[in-house]
């Protein structure tokens, strides 16, 4: 570019005021004297840099602070309406918004019997009459008495939605493995008695179960936070021809130790009969809400081994009840060890994988827990007894194990203990009922085979 | 002054290197912005999550489009993790804000896993030709499973379900919990067998198609089962009493609710409804389900897919190819070869759309009883749309978890009867004695019969 000689003579002469720039002027306010349409260009080029500038700046803007952070107030405003509402509406799900019962507040103070129902007495007889009468209603299906497992859960939604998630899986386990065996499910989310509140409203589940359904031999009491873990050993029935209770425990931590924990009563069997009627209407007495629960609490804890102080827990009354009634129940009782019909989760959950390799199914014991019960984690409310991430990934885990077992007949399994994912262990065949014989634990059950 | 002190020439050399340098600088920038583009960086956003948002938010403007019949993806999304909306706990005993995915992982455990070669075009399974004859004779060696439980009786298997996954919504998961015991009630009543999956069997059958390879699969591992009854997780039941007719079907293998004229003459494309229907397990459904599965696989196919529905049926909007807008097609356009063995039902609400009967169910209690089935006591209510799982601010949701509330106590009632309990009200969780326990139940009786009802009862 040519040097323009006039720049420092239009500078250092004041006199001549710049004009209005044409083709021939050699003025402007800078001195450099542009044809009209370079001018024009100029400032166009100039727009735009800078506009490409300003689109670079924004892009960095955006990368480093977020820009969309200073700029979309309403976005924020949006999403914070949202939390709130949602606050508002699961805690307006969560209460219980019908009006307190007016005799809510007041706990019975009477020392009377309390009663789960009218007294029944011939019940034996009388279900004996109604089965020969109702043969469309077998009590004796393929080689197996007719079982109802029934368990339940509080109608409020949990304290956090996690339990919600443990429970919906856990009852869907509960579903595969009665599906499987034939078992019917009763899932129940009613507070039947305001008396028998909390874990004592499974004595009046059971009861009424029992008479209305005639049809049923055991009436199988199972906890929301157990689930099965071994979808092929079935409970021998065989073996308890004369008894009306089974239940998991240890005979010596109940009749030498005395032991609160010598019994777990998160899984066990009664038979639908006048005993199991009076056995409950027995048990019931610790049982209703207030002062009797609390007397009887201290008794409990004086008398059983290791019981901290509390109100009456159904375990512990069971506990004493057969301790000190040991005559008349106990030649009726089967105490059962030989396979998990409850088992302690935190003692095998970290075996899982050791199992998976070295044994199958059906075993039912320590080697594949029958059940496995997640005593204490207590997921349905806001805290519990064990950290967090140790009882919800054990969980999973028992939940998968489980699940593999379902899966398989399916020709799938979980991608790992902790996988959500499935993965496909088997082709698709064009003889489908060839692995439905191999693979199908319903049709090779003892039983059902033929 | 910059001239004053180097004088013009070199002043006019530094501007010139001024101005190159900013130029310079300028396409230093950019290259820095493409980089992390590609190499992705800060927390905020890269270009391409920019492109993400904006295809999002037009996706979202095209659903909020989408008339009544809303597609519920109810099964689970193969692609990406959920977000917790929890944060991560501190540890401890504490349930609250604990994050499920610090738990959940991908781990491989070693056992080999076997895929679908992807060249080859989609199918469910190899082509199976003689399943009727394989699973006659199945049935013949294994007669204690037999695929009747009475004459007329066939053996049903009800299939559902949900994600693996915690739901996004807080309640989501207690929803779905009392929608499987509505159905786990039904179902011990009419001795009907539940299948409640978990699991996604086919990435590439995503969403609202997942239900195909779960059909085939559990149709071909269960010869013992007659007729399969796919019902949603945000249906319920609300007629306890009412048992499917199921001699008007002995001669049919499809059974979904909807209206002839409405498929075959229109072409709607909610004239049926593909959340609750039955599927008898034979080779013509075998068959039928191949001829369904290929507008389903996820991508381009069911891009292109869902605009040839579009196209072709009445009042269908703009998005990816579904299963029910997929069937309604096939029965219209290949009517001599199916529909004959599809039967239309709308004498009772197979599938019943909430809107219209939620508000109604005082007036049904007041003037009708449980068993009939159809508009005056439906045997089902569908919260088509509500997505009780999904996050909130899709939908209007204290509406829908209302009315679900109240559609999950209207048939509970019928279930507590049965022990002589009733909900306070139809919002109520608390229940009340309605009457009272005899020291002689054997005699006792409940109302509806539904205690030992002739449809449970087995063969002597």
């Amino acid at each position: 570019m040519a040097a323009d000689p006039t720049y420092s003579a239009q500078k250092r002469n004041p006199t001549i005021l710049p004009q209005t720039t044409s083709d021939d002027d050699d003025g402007g306010p800078r001195g450099r004297h542009l044809p009209k349409g370079r001018h024009g260009d100029r400032k166009f080029g100039n727009i735009r840099i800078t506009i490409l500038c300003g689109f670079v700046t924004v892009l960095v803007l955006r990368g480093t602070i977020g820009l969309s952070n200073l700029v979309s107030f309403e976005a924020d405003a949006e999403s914070q309406y949202l939390i709130e509402e949602t606050n508002r509406i699961v805690t307006a799900i969560r209460s219980d918004d019908d009006p307190p019962d007016p005799d809510d507040e007041n706990s019975p103070n009477s020392t009377s019997a309390f009663n789960l129902g009218p007294k029944i007495k011939n019940w034996d007889q009388d279900k004996k009459l109604w089965r020969r009468r109702n043969p469309q209603f077998p009590y004796f299906i393929n080689g197996r008495p007719k079982t109802y497992l029934v368990t339940s859960s509080s109608p409020s939604p949990c304290e956090n939605s996690i339990g919600d998630h443990y429970l919906l899986k856990f009852l869907k386990n509960k579903i595969d493995y009665c599906r499987i065996h034939g078992i019917e499910l009763v899932y129940n989310t009613a507070h039947l008695d305001k008396e028998m509140s909390g874990h004592w409203g499974k004595l009046l589940q059971i009861r009424q179960l029992m008479v209305a359904h005639p049809e049923a031999e055991w009436i199988w009491w199972m906890d929301s936070d157990a689930l099965f873990t071994d979808m092929v050993f079935e409970i021998p029935f065989h073996r308890y021809r004369s008894s009306n209770l089974i239940i998991h425990g240890y005979p010596d931590m109940l009749f030498n130790e005395k032991s609160w924990i010598a019994l777990n009563t998160g899984s066990f069997l009664l038979r639908n009969s006048q005993w199991s009627l009076d056995l409950l209407d027995v048990w019931a007495q610790m049982g209703p809400r207030g002062r009797p629960r609390e007397e009887a609490g201290k008794i409990l804890t004086s008398s059983l081994k290791g019981r901290p102080a509390l109100e009456a827990d159904d375990q512990s009354a069971l506990i004493y009840l057969l301790i000190s009634q040991r005559e008349r129940w106990m030649n009726m009782v089967s105490i059962e060890s030989s396979y998990c019909l409850h088992g302690f989760w935190e003692s095998l959950v970290d075996r899982y994988k050791e199992m998976m390799e070295k044994y199958r199914p059906g075993f039912g014991d320590e080697r594949w827990p029958f059940v496995t019960h997640f005593v204490g984690c207590r997921t349905c409310a806001s805290n519990g007894d064990y950290p967090v991430e140790r009882c919800l990934k054990s969980m999973e885990m028992a939940y998968n194990f489980a699940d593999n077992q379902v899966l398989n007949l399916y020709g799938f399994r979980h991608r790992g203990l902790v996988s959500t994912n499935i993965k496909r262990i088997r082709n698709e065949s064009v003889t489908p009922v060839v692995n439905v014989d191999k693979f199908g634990i319903r049709n090779s059950l003892r039983g059902n085979k033929g | 002054m910059i001239g004053r002190l180097l004088g013009p020439r070199r002043a006019r050399q530094l501007q010139r290197f001024v101005r190159n340098g900013k130029l310079t600088i300028f396409c230093l920038f950019l290259t820095v912005i493409m980089f992390r583009g590609y190499l992705g960086a800060g927390r905020f956003g890269t270009p391409e999550k920019d492109l993400d948002d904006i295809r999002e938010t037009l996706s979202y403007i095209r659903n909020r489009a989408e008339p009544r019949r809303v597609l519920e993806e109810a099964l689970m999304a193969a692609q990406g993790g959920l977000k917790s909306a929890e944060n991560a706990g501190a540890g401890g005993n504490n349930y609250a804000d604990f994050d499920m995915t610090k738990i959940l992982r991908d781990e491989d455990d070693g056992a080999e896993e076997l895929n679908r070669d992807p060249s080859q075009p989609y199918s469910l399974g190899p082509k199976i030709s003689d399943w009727d004859e394989q699973r006659a004779e199945w049935l013949q060696r294994n007669r204690k499973f037999p695929n009747f439980i009475r004459e007329h009786k066939p053996r049903v298997l009800l299939v559902t379900g949900s994600s693996p996954k915690p739901c996004e919504n807080p309640v989501g998961d207690h929803y779905l919990l009392k929608s499987i015991k509505n159905k786990i009630d039904y179902c011990r009543l009419h001795g009907i067998e539940i299948f409640y999956n978990m699991a996604l069997l086919d990435a590439e059958m995503s969403g609202f198609w997942a239900k195909l390879p779960l059909i085939r699969k559990l149709l071909l591992s269960h010869p013992e089962v007659e007729f399969l009854w796919w019902m949603d997780s945000d249906a319920m039941f609300t007629d306890m009493v009412f048992e499917l007719p199921w001699v008007r079907y002995k001669d049919v293998n499809f059974v979904l609710h909807g209206w002839d004229h409405m498929i075959y003459g229109q072409k709607n494309w909610i004239g049926l409804n593909t959340g609750s229907f039955l599927l008898r397990n034979c080779q013509w459904s075998l068959d039928f389900l191949d001829t369904w599965a290929p507008m389903g696989p996820k991508g381009k196919v069911r891009e292109e897919a869902g605009k040839l529905l579009t196209r072709e049926l009445k009042n269908r909007p703009v998005f990816e190819a579904d299963d029910q807008s997929a069937m309604v097609y096939i029965l219209a356009t290949q009517k001599e070869k199916w529909a004959d063995k599809v039967y239309l039902e709308n004498a009772y609400f197979l599938h019943g759309y909430w809107g219209i009967l939620v508000d109604k169910y005082e007036d049904m209690i007041e003037s009708y009883h449980p068993g009939y089935g159809d508009h005056r006591w439906p045997l089902v209510t569908h919260f088509v749309g509500c997505k009780p799982c999904g996050k909130f601010g899709d939908y209007p949701v204290e509406r829908c978890l209302k009315q679900m509330d109240r559609a999950f106590n209207f048939g509970d009632n019928q279930i507590l009867q049965m022990y002589g309990f009733t909900h306070n009200s139809l919002g109520s969780r608390r229940v009340r004695r309605i009457r009272n326990e005899t020291s002689n139940p054997i005699a006792a009786r409940d109302e509806l019969g539904l205690l030992h009802p002739a449809f449970k009862a087995v063969k002597v």
